[in-house]
Protein backbone atom coordinates (compact mmCIF):
# COMPACT_ATOMS: atom_id res chain seq x y z
CA UNK A 1 0.00 0.00 0.00
CA UNK A 2 1.55 3.50 -1.23
CA UNK A 3 1.32 6.60 0.56
CA UNK A 4 -1.30 8.08 -2.14
CA UNK A 5 -3.16 4.89 -1.18
CA UNK A 6 -3.29 5.81 2.15
CA UNK A 7 -4.41 9.70 1.90
CA UNK A 8 -7.10 8.57 -0.25
CA UNK A 9 -8.48 5.69 1.84
CA UNK A 10 -8.53 8.75 4.68
CA UNK A 11 -9.90 10.91 2.75
CA UNK A 12 -12.55 8.55 1.53
CA UNK A 13 -13.75 7.77 4.76
CA UNK A 14 -13.59 11.10 5.90
CA UNK A 15 -15.50 12.75 3.41
CA UNK A 16 -18.16 9.82 4.51
CA UNK A 17 -18.69 10.44 8.05
CA UNK A 18 -18.69 13.86 7.37
CA UNK A 19 -21.77 13.87 5.33
CA UNK A 20 -22.98 10.78 6.67
CA UNK A 21 -23.00 12.76 10.25
CA UNK A 22 -24.48 15.68 8.71
CA UNK A 23 -27.11 13.77 7.35
CA UNK A 24 -28.26 12.11 10.24
CA UNK A 25 -28.08 15.38 12.67
CA UNK A 26 -30.29 16.98 10.14
CA UNK A 27 -33.09 14.29 10.36
CA UNK A 28 -32.41 13.19 13.80
CA UNK A 29 -32.88 17.30 14.75
CA UNK A 30 -36.15 17.16 12.36
CA UNK A 31 -37.67 13.65 13.94
CA UNK A 32 -36.55 14.21 17.77
CA UNK A 33 -38.91 16.45 18.52
CA UNK A 34 -42.17 14.60 16.64
CA UNK A 35 -41.33 11.49 18.32
CA UNK A 36 -41.28 12.80 21.56
CA UNK A 37 -44.55 14.37 21.45
CA UNK A 38 -45.97 11.34 19.69
CA UNK A 39 -44.66 8.94 22.35
CA UNK A 40 -45.65 11.45 25.15
CA UNK A 41 -49.36 11.73 23.57
CA UNK A 42 -49.78 8.38 23.27
CA UNK A 43 -49.01 7.53 27.08
CA UNK A 44 -51.40 9.93 27.41
CA UNK A 45 -54.08 8.65 25.38
CA UNK A 46 -53.30 5.36 27.01
CA UNK A 47 -53.45 6.11 30.39
CA UNK A 48 -56.98 7.96 29.86
CA UNK A 49 -57.94 5.06 28.08
CA UNK A 50 -58.03 2.93 31.15
CA UNK A 51 -60.31 5.55 33.21
CA UNK A 52 -62.14 7.49 30.66
CA UNK A 53 -63.83 9.59 32.54
CA UNK A 54 -60.86 11.13 35.05
CA UNK A 55 -60.24 14.59 34.60
CA UNK A 56 -56.94 14.35 36.06
CA UNK A 57 -54.40 11.46 36.53
CA UNK A 58 -51.34 12.09 38.34
CA UNK A 59 -48.45 9.94 38.68
CA UNK A 60 -48.09 8.57 41.88
CA UNK A 61 -44.76 6.88 42.06
CA UNK A 62 -42.48 4.26 40.36
CA UNK A 63 -42.07 0.29 41.11
CA UNK A 64 -39.80 -2.18 39.53
CA UNK A 65 -41.87 -5.47 38.33
CA UNK A 66 -38.82 -7.98 36.93
CA UNK A 67 -36.20 -5.33 37.65
CA UNK A 68 -38.30 -2.98 35.07
CA UNK A 69 -39.08 0.07 35.31
CA UNK A 70 -42.56 0.84 35.80
CA UNK A 71 -45.27 3.54 37.27
CA UNK A 72 -48.89 4.08 38.71
CA UNK A 73 -50.94 6.66 39.13
CA UNK A 74 -54.05 8.29 40.58
CA UNK A 75 -57.02 8.79 38.45
CA UNK A 76 -59.46 11.84 39.84
CA UNK A 77 -62.37 13.59 38.98
CA UNK A 78 -62.78 17.38 39.83
CA UNK A 79 -65.40 18.46 42.23
CA UNK A 80 -65.17 21.69 40.00
CA UNK A 81 -62.56 23.04 37.14
CA UNK A 82 -61.45 26.48 36.75
CA UNK A 83 -60.34 27.47 33.63
CA UNK A 84 -57.23 30.09 33.84
CA UNK A 85 -56.05 31.91 30.54
CA UNK A 86 -52.39 32.50 31.28
CA UNK A 87 -50.57 34.40 28.54
CA UNK A 88 -46.94 33.99 28.34
CA UNK A 89 -44.55 36.94 28.82
CA UNK A 90 -42.39 35.67 26.06
CA UNK A 91 -43.92 34.41 22.98
CA UNK A 92 -47.19 36.93 23.88
CA UNK A 93 -49.49 33.63 23.51
CA UNK A 94 -52.13 32.81 25.76
CA UNK A 95 -53.22 29.40 26.57
CA UNK A 96 -55.66 27.80 28.87
CA UNK A 97 -54.67 26.47 32.08
CA UNK A 98 -57.24 23.97 34.01
CA UNK A 99 -57.31 24.28 37.91
CA UNK A 100 -59.13 21.44 39.68
CA UNK A 101 -61.03 22.20 42.60
CA UNK A 102 -61.98 19.46 45.16
CA UNK A 103 -60.18 16.49 43.22
CA UNK A 104 -61.85 13.69 44.29
CA UNK A 105 -59.82 9.83 43.79
CA UNK A 106 -62.38 7.65 41.48
CA UNK A 107 -59.35 5.00 40.76
CA UNK A 108 -56.14 4.45 39.75
CA UNK A 109 -53.71 2.61 37.23
CA UNK A 110 -51.02 0.93 37.14
CA UNK A 111 -48.00 -0.52 35.37
CA UNK A 112 -46.47 -4.18 35.45
CA UNK A 113 -44.73 -6.79 33.80
CA UNK A 114 -46.18 -10.31 33.06
CA UNK A 115 -43.32 -12.63 32.55
CA UNK A 116 -44.88 -14.49 29.31
CA UNK A 117 -44.01 -17.63 27.14
CA UNK A 118 -41.56 -15.46 25.21
CA UNK A 119 -41.40 -11.94 26.31
CA UNK A 120 -41.90 -10.23 29.32
CA UNK A 121 -45.46 -8.63 28.89
CA UNK A 122 -45.84 -4.54 29.13
CA UNK A 123 -49.46 -4.08 30.90
CA UNK A 124 -51.52 -1.04 32.07
CA UNK A 125 -54.63 -1.80 34.19
CA UNK A 126 -57.18 0.27 36.27
CA UNK A 127 -58.84 -0.75 39.05
CA UNK A 128 -61.64 1.14 41.29
CA UNK A 129 -61.21 3.14 45.17
CA UNK A 130 -62.26 -0.49 46.27
CA UNK A 131 -59.72 -2.65 44.34
CA UNK A 132 -61.52 -4.07 41.18
CA UNK A 133 -60.07 -4.14 37.91
CA UNK A 134 -61.40 -1.53 35.90
CA UNK A 135 -60.14 -2.51 32.63
CA UNK A 136 -56.91 -3.77 30.89
CA UNK A 137 -54.19 -3.07 28.55
CA UNK A 138 -51.81 -4.52 26.70
CA UNK A 139 -48.83 -2.58 25.72
CA UNK A 140 -46.55 -4.37 24.13
CA UNK A 141 -45.35 -8.24 24.16
CA UNK A 142 -43.38 -10.71 21.82
CA UNK A 143 -45.74 -14.23 22.61
CA UNK A 144 -46.51 -16.85 19.77
CA UNK A 145 -48.64 -15.16 16.91
CA UNK A 146 -51.69 -16.82 16.91
CA UNK A 147 -51.21 -18.55 20.43
CA UNK A 148 -50.21 -16.11 22.77
CA UNK A 149 -50.75 -13.07 20.94
CA UNK A 150 -54.52 -13.22 21.80
CA UNK A 151 -54.03 -11.55 25.29
CA UNK A 152 -54.52 -8.74 23.10
CA UNK A 153 -57.95 -9.53 22.24
CA UNK A 154 -61.12 -7.97 23.41
CA UNK A 155 -62.77 -10.94 24.53
CA UNK A 156 -59.68 -11.79 26.87
CA UNK A 157 -59.34 -8.77 28.53
CA UNK A 158 -62.62 -8.26 29.09
CA UNK A 159 -62.53 -11.52 31.50
CA UNK A 160 -60.53 -9.14 33.64
CA UNK A 161 -63.62 -6.46 34.23
CA UNK A 162 -65.12 -6.24 38.16
CA UNK A 163 -61.91 -9.01 39.20
CA UNK A 164 -60.37 -8.32 42.77
CA UNK A 165 -56.90 -10.08 44.02
CA UNK A 166 -58.70 -13.00 45.20
CA UNK A 167 -60.29 -13.70 41.50
CA UNK A 168 -57.49 -13.15 39.64
CA UNK A 169 -56.27 -16.56 39.19
CA UNK A 170 -56.12 -18.63 35.93
CA UNK A 171 -58.68 -21.49 35.30
CA UNK A 172 -58.92 -23.92 32.00
CA UNK A 173 -62.27 -24.65 32.49
CA UNK A 174 -64.97 -22.39 31.21
CA UNK A 175 -65.39 -19.80 34.08
CA UNK A 176 -66.73 -16.46 34.74
CA UNK A 177 -65.64 -16.24 38.35
CA UNK A 178 -62.15 -16.16 37.77
CA UNK A 179 -59.89 -15.93 34.21
CA UNK A 180 -60.30 -18.53 31.88
CA UNK A 181 -56.95 -19.16 30.12
CA UNK A 182 -57.08 -18.66 26.38
CA UNK A 183 -57.31 -22.17 24.44
CA UNK A 184 -53.76 -23.49 24.02
CA UNK A 185 -51.50 -20.22 26.07
CA UNK A 186 -51.99 -21.00 29.19
CA UNK A 187 -48.54 -19.23 30.05
CA UNK A 188 -49.47 -15.82 28.75
CA UNK A 189 -52.85 -16.12 30.34
CA UNK A 190 -51.15 -16.71 33.47
CA UNK A 191 -48.59 -13.87 32.83
CA UNK A 192 -50.81 -11.43 32.14
CA UNK A 193 -53.10 -12.38 34.74
CA UNK A 194 -50.95 -13.81 37.87
CA UNK A 195 -47.78 -12.83 37.09
CA UNK A 196 -48.98 -9.07 35.84
CA UNK A 197 -51.73 -7.71 36.95
CA UNK A 198 -52.42 -9.59 40.27
CA UNK A 199 -48.71 -8.78 41.54
CA UNK A 200 -49.55 -5.13 40.40
CA UNK A 201 -52.64 -5.14 42.32
CA UNK A 202 -51.09 -6.37 45.33
CA UNK A 203 -48.31 -3.87 45.50
CA UNK A 204 -51.16 -1.26 44.97
CA UNK A 205 -52.79 -2.04 48.11
CA UNK A 206 -49.52 -2.52 49.82
CA UNK A 207 -48.15 1.41 48.91
CA UNK A 208 -51.12 3.03 49.59
CA UNK A 209 -51.39 1.25 52.72
CA UNK A 210 -47.79 2.34 53.49
CA UNK A 211 -49.24 5.90 53.67
CA UNK A 212 -50.32 7.32 50.57
CA UNK A 213 -53.54 9.41 50.39
CA UNK A 214 -56.61 7.93 49.25
CA UNK A 215 -59.40 6.26 51.26
CA UNK A 216 -58.03 3.34 51.51
CA UNK A 217 -55.22 4.80 54.23
CA UNK A 218 -56.13 4.43 58.12
CA UNK A 219 -53.01 5.85 58.77
CA UNK A 220 -53.10 9.69 59.35
CA UNK A 221 -51.95 11.14 55.76
CA UNK A 222 -47.97 11.79 55.71
CA UNK A 223 -47.17 15.21 54.91
CA UNK B 1 -16.40 0.37 -15.47
CA UNK B 2 -17.94 2.24 -18.26
CA UNK B 3 -21.20 4.02 -17.16
CA UNK B 4 -22.31 3.11 -20.78
CA UNK B 5 -22.41 -0.46 -20.94
CA UNK B 6 -25.88 -1.26 -19.72
CA UNK B 7 -27.58 1.95 -21.95
CA UNK B 8 -28.83 -0.71 -24.29
CA UNK B 9 -30.78 -2.53 -21.36
CA UNK B 10 -33.98 -0.03 -20.76
CA UNK B 11 -34.92 1.06 -17.43
CA UNK B 12 -38.15 -1.57 -17.39
CA UNK B 13 -35.99 -4.54 -18.15
CA UNK B 14 -34.29 -3.60 -15.07
CA UNK B 15 -36.89 -3.15 -12.97
CA UNK B 16 -38.21 -6.46 -14.57
CA UNK B 17 -34.77 -8.15 -14.14
CA UNK B 18 -35.40 -7.11 -10.11
CA UNK B 19 -38.78 -8.69 -10.06
CA UNK B 20 -38.65 -11.90 -11.79
CA UNK B 21 -35.13 -13.46 -13.31
CA UNK B 22 -33.20 -12.05 -10.03
CA UNK B 23 -35.73 -11.84 -7.32
CA UNK B 24 -33.97 -11.48 -3.67
CA UNK B 25 -35.84 -14.34 -2.09
CA UNK B 26 -37.49 -17.00 -4.79
CA UNK B 27 -34.56 -16.62 -7.65
CA UNK B 28 -30.99 -15.52 -5.32
CA UNK B 29 -32.01 -16.96 -2.42
CA UNK B 30 -30.77 -14.18 -0.28
CA UNK B 31 -32.06 -12.63 2.78
CA UNK B 32 -34.04 -15.19 3.78
CA UNK B 33 -34.26 -14.22 7.72
CA UNK B 34 -36.40 -11.48 7.10
CA UNK B 35 -38.34 -13.26 4.57
CA UNK B 36 -39.78 -15.83 7.73
CA UNK B 37 -39.75 -13.39 10.40
CA UNK B 38 -42.05 -10.80 9.64
CA UNK B 39 -44.06 -12.40 6.78
CA UNK B 40 -46.92 -13.91 9.49
CA UNK B 41 -48.81 -11.27 8.32
CA UNK B 42 -49.44 -9.09 5.11
CA UNK B 43 -49.40 -5.73 6.91
CA UNK B 44 -45.87 -6.22 8.32
CA UNK B 45 -44.58 -7.57 5.14
CA UNK B 46 -45.73 -5.16 3.16
CA UNK B 47 -43.87 -2.52 5.40
CA UNK B 48 -41.13 -3.85 6.20
CA UNK B 49 -40.75 -4.39 2.16
CA UNK B 50 -41.70 -0.73 1.54
CA UNK B 51 -39.09 0.47 4.04
CA UNK B 52 -36.35 -2.14 2.16
CA UNK B 53 -37.47 -0.80 -1.29
CA UNK B 54 -36.77 2.73 0.06
CA UNK B 55 -33.71 2.04 1.76
CA UNK B 56 -32.23 -0.53 -1.56
CA UNK B 57 -33.21 2.56 -4.26
CA UNK B 58 -31.23 4.76 -1.76
CA UNK B 59 -28.20 2.48 -1.19
CA UNK B 60 -27.90 1.65 -4.91
CA UNK B 61 -28.29 5.60 -6.34
CA UNK B 62 -25.38 6.84 -3.43
CA UNK B 63 -23.42 3.88 -4.33
CA UNK B 64 -22.87 4.03 -7.82
CA UNK B 65 -22.62 7.95 -7.12
CA UNK B 66 -19.49 8.11 -5.80
CA UNK B 67 -18.43 4.74 -7.08
CA UNK B 68 -15.19 6.35 -8.70
CA UNK B 69 -14.12 8.47 -5.78
CA UNK B 70 -13.50 5.31 -3.38
CA UNK B 71 -10.40 3.41 -2.99
CA UNK B 72 -11.38 -0.52 -4.08
CA UNK B 73 -9.71 -1.75 -0.42
CA UNK B 74 -12.71 -0.17 1.77
CA UNK B 75 -15.29 -0.55 -1.00
CA UNK B 76 -17.33 -2.91 1.54
CA UNK B 77 -16.73 -1.09 4.39
CA UNK B 78 -17.76 2.10 2.84
CA UNK B 79 -21.01 0.18 1.30
CA UNK B 80 -21.91 -0.97 5.17
CA UNK B 81 -22.01 3.11 6.30
CA UNK B 82 -24.01 4.21 3.43
CA UNK B 83 -26.51 1.34 3.79
CA UNK B 84 -26.80 1.79 7.68
CA UNK B 85 -26.75 5.63 7.00
CA UNK B 86 -30.32 5.35 4.80
CA UNK B 87 -31.32 2.90 7.76
CA UNK B 88 -31.44 5.02 10.27
CA UNK B 89 -32.90 8.21 8.13
CA UNK B 90 -35.87 5.76 7.50
CA UNK B 91 -36.16 4.14 11.02
CA UNK B 92 -36.43 8.22 12.14
CA UNK B 93 -38.67 9.00 10.38
CA UNK B 94 -41.37 6.39 10.08
CA UNK B 95 -40.85 6.61 13.93
CA UNK B 96 -41.96 10.51 13.92
CA UNK B 97 -44.28 10.19 10.89
CA UNK B 98 -46.16 6.87 11.36
CA UNK B 99 -45.95 5.69 14.95
CA UNK B 100 -48.48 3.08 14.84
CA UNK B 101 -46.52 1.19 11.83
CA UNK B 102 -43.43 1.39 13.57
CA UNK B 103 -44.66 -0.20 16.66
CA UNK B 104 -44.86 -3.37 14.90
CA UNK B 105 -41.97 -3.02 12.66
CA UNK B 106 -39.76 -1.12 14.65
CA UNK B 107 -37.44 -3.77 15.30
CA UNK B 108 -37.25 -5.06 11.87
CA UNK B 109 -35.83 -1.80 10.12
CA UNK B 110 -32.92 -1.74 12.28
CA UNK B 111 -31.95 -5.08 11.02
CA UNK B 112 -32.35 -4.19 7.21
CA UNK B 113 -28.53 -3.14 7.87
CA UNK B 114 -27.50 -6.67 7.85
CA UNK B 115 -29.45 -7.80 4.76
CA UNK B 116 -27.23 -9.48 2.51
CA UNK B 117 -29.44 -8.24 -0.30
CA UNK B 118 -29.09 -4.49 -0.25
CA UNK B 119 -25.10 -5.31 0.25
CA UNK B 120 -25.21 -7.76 -2.59
CA UNK B 121 -27.09 -5.20 -4.91
CA UNK B 122 -24.41 -2.57 -4.27
CA UNK B 123 -21.32 -4.91 -4.92
CA UNK B 124 -23.09 -6.53 -8.02
CA UNK B 125 -24.75 -3.83 -9.49
CA UNK B 126 -24.71 -0.22 -8.50
CA UNK B 127 -20.47 -0.36 -7.74
CA UNK B 128 -20.12 -0.59 -11.66
CA UNK B 129 -23.22 0.96 -13.37
CA UNK B 130 -24.28 4.71 -13.16
CA UNK B 131 -26.58 6.39 -11.12
CA UNK B 132 -29.55 6.19 -13.50
CA UNK B 133 -29.11 2.45 -14.24
CA UNK B 134 -28.26 1.50 -10.20
CA UNK B 135 -31.56 3.36 -9.41
CA UNK B 136 -33.99 1.26 -11.47
CA UNK B 137 -32.12 -1.82 -10.38
CA UNK B 138 -32.81 -0.69 -7.16
CA UNK B 139 -36.47 -0.11 -7.40
CA UNK B 140 -36.59 -3.52 -9.18
CA UNK B 141 -34.76 -5.53 -6.62
CA UNK B 142 -36.62 -3.70 -4.00
CA UNK B 143 -40.09 -4.00 -5.51
CA UNK B 144 -39.14 -7.87 -5.88
CA UNK B 145 -38.51 -8.30 -2.27
CA UNK B 146 -42.04 -6.23 -1.81
CA UNK B 147 -43.64 -8.40 -3.99
CA UNK B 148 -42.01 -11.66 -2.75
CA UNK B 149 -42.46 -10.65 1.21
CA UNK B 150 -46.49 -10.20 0.35
CA UNK B 151 -46.90 -13.20 -1.58
CA UNK B 152 -45.45 -15.31 1.30
CA UNK B 153 -47.09 -13.34 3.70
CA UNK B 154 -50.56 -13.31 2.19
CA UNK B 155 -50.70 -17.01 2.43
CA UNK B 156 -49.29 -17.49 5.74
CA UNK B 157 -51.71 -15.10 7.35
CA UNK B 158 -54.73 -16.41 5.49
CA UNK B 159 -53.79 -19.61 6.31
CA UNK B 160 -52.44 -19.42 9.93
CA UNK B 161 -54.81 -17.15 11.37
CA UNK B 162 -57.65 -16.67 8.87
CA UNK B 163 -57.29 -13.35 8.34
CA UNK B 164 -55.58 -10.61 5.62
CA UNK B 165 -54.31 -7.38 6.90
CA UNK B 166 -55.64 -7.71 10.51
CA UNK B 167 -59.26 -8.82 8.78
CA UNK B 168 -61.29 -11.63 9.21
CA UNK B 169 -61.52 -13.72 6.04
CA UNK B 170 -62.49 -16.96 7.15
CA UNK B 171 -63.63 -17.66 11.35
CA UNK B 172 -61.19 -20.21 11.63
CA UNK B 173 -57.60 -21.13 11.89
CA UNK B 174 -57.02 -23.33 9.43
CA UNK B 175 -53.40 -24.29 9.66
CA UNK B 176 -51.92 -22.74 12.69
CA UNK B 177 -48.54 -24.06 11.95
CA UNK B 178 -47.81 -21.39 9.04
CA UNK B 179 -47.74 -18.21 11.04
CA UNK B 180 -44.77 -20.34 13.82
CA UNK B 181 -41.12 -20.27 12.09
CA UNK B 182 -41.54 -23.61 10.92
CA UNK B 183 -44.71 -22.87 8.84
CA UNK B 184 -42.57 -19.86 7.20
CA UNK B 185 -39.84 -22.07 6.06
CA UNK B 186 -42.50 -24.49 4.56
CA UNK B 187 -43.98 -21.44 2.94
CA UNK B 188 -40.43 -20.05 1.70
CA UNK B 189 -40.15 -23.80 0.30
CA UNK B 190 -43.32 -24.50 -1.21
CA UNK B 191 -43.70 -20.60 -3.16
CA UNK B 192 -39.84 -21.39 -4.75
CA UNK B 193 -41.10 -24.37 -5.78
CA UNK B 194 -43.90 -23.34 -7.23
CA UNK B 195 -41.83 -20.46 -8.66
CA UNK B 196 -39.16 -22.71 -10.14
CA UNK B 197 -41.88 -24.66 -11.49
CA UNK B 198 -43.11 -21.94 -13.60
CA UNK B 199 -39.75 -21.46 -14.62
CA UNK B 200 -39.11 -24.74 -15.84
CA UNK B 201 -42.13 -25.02 -17.51
CA UNK B 202 -42.48 -21.57 -19.55
CA UNK B 203 -39.47 -20.65 -19.78
CA UNK B 204 -36.93 -23.65 -19.87
CA UNK B 205 -35.30 -22.95 -16.55
CA UNK B 206 -33.44 -20.03 -17.45
CA UNK B 207 -33.19 -17.75 -14.34
CA UNK B 208 -30.54 -17.27 -12.21
CA UNK B 209 -29.21 -19.79 -9.93
CA UNK B 210 -29.54 -20.34 -6.50
CA UNK B 211 -26.49 -18.54 -4.46
CA UNK B 212 -27.57 -18.63 -0.62
CA UNK B 213 -26.92 -16.68 2.06
CA UNK B 214 -28.84 -14.95 5.06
Amino acid sequence: MTGKDIAKITFNLVVIYLVGGLLLAYVYARTSPVIFINNKIAKEKALQALVPEADKIDKLGDWEPHEKHAEYFVARSCGEVKVKTIKDEKTGKTKEEKECINPKDIGYIVQTFGKGYSSYINILFSVDTDFRVRKIDILHHAETPGLGDEIEFDYFKNRFVGKDVDHLKVVKNETDEYIQAITGATISSRAVTEDGIRKGLEFLIKALEGGHQGEVSHEQPQS
Amino acid sequence: MSSHSHDTISKWDLVKNGIFKENTIFRLVISLCPAIAVTNSVKNGFFLGVAVLFVQTMVNSTVALIRRFIHPKIRIPIFMLIISGWVTVVDMIIAAYQPEVYKQIGLYIQIIVAFASILARAEMFASKNSVGNSFFDGLGSGLGFLVALVIISFFRELLGKGTLWGVSIVNAKPMLIFILPTGGFLAVGLLMGFFNWIDMRFYGGKGAGGAGGH
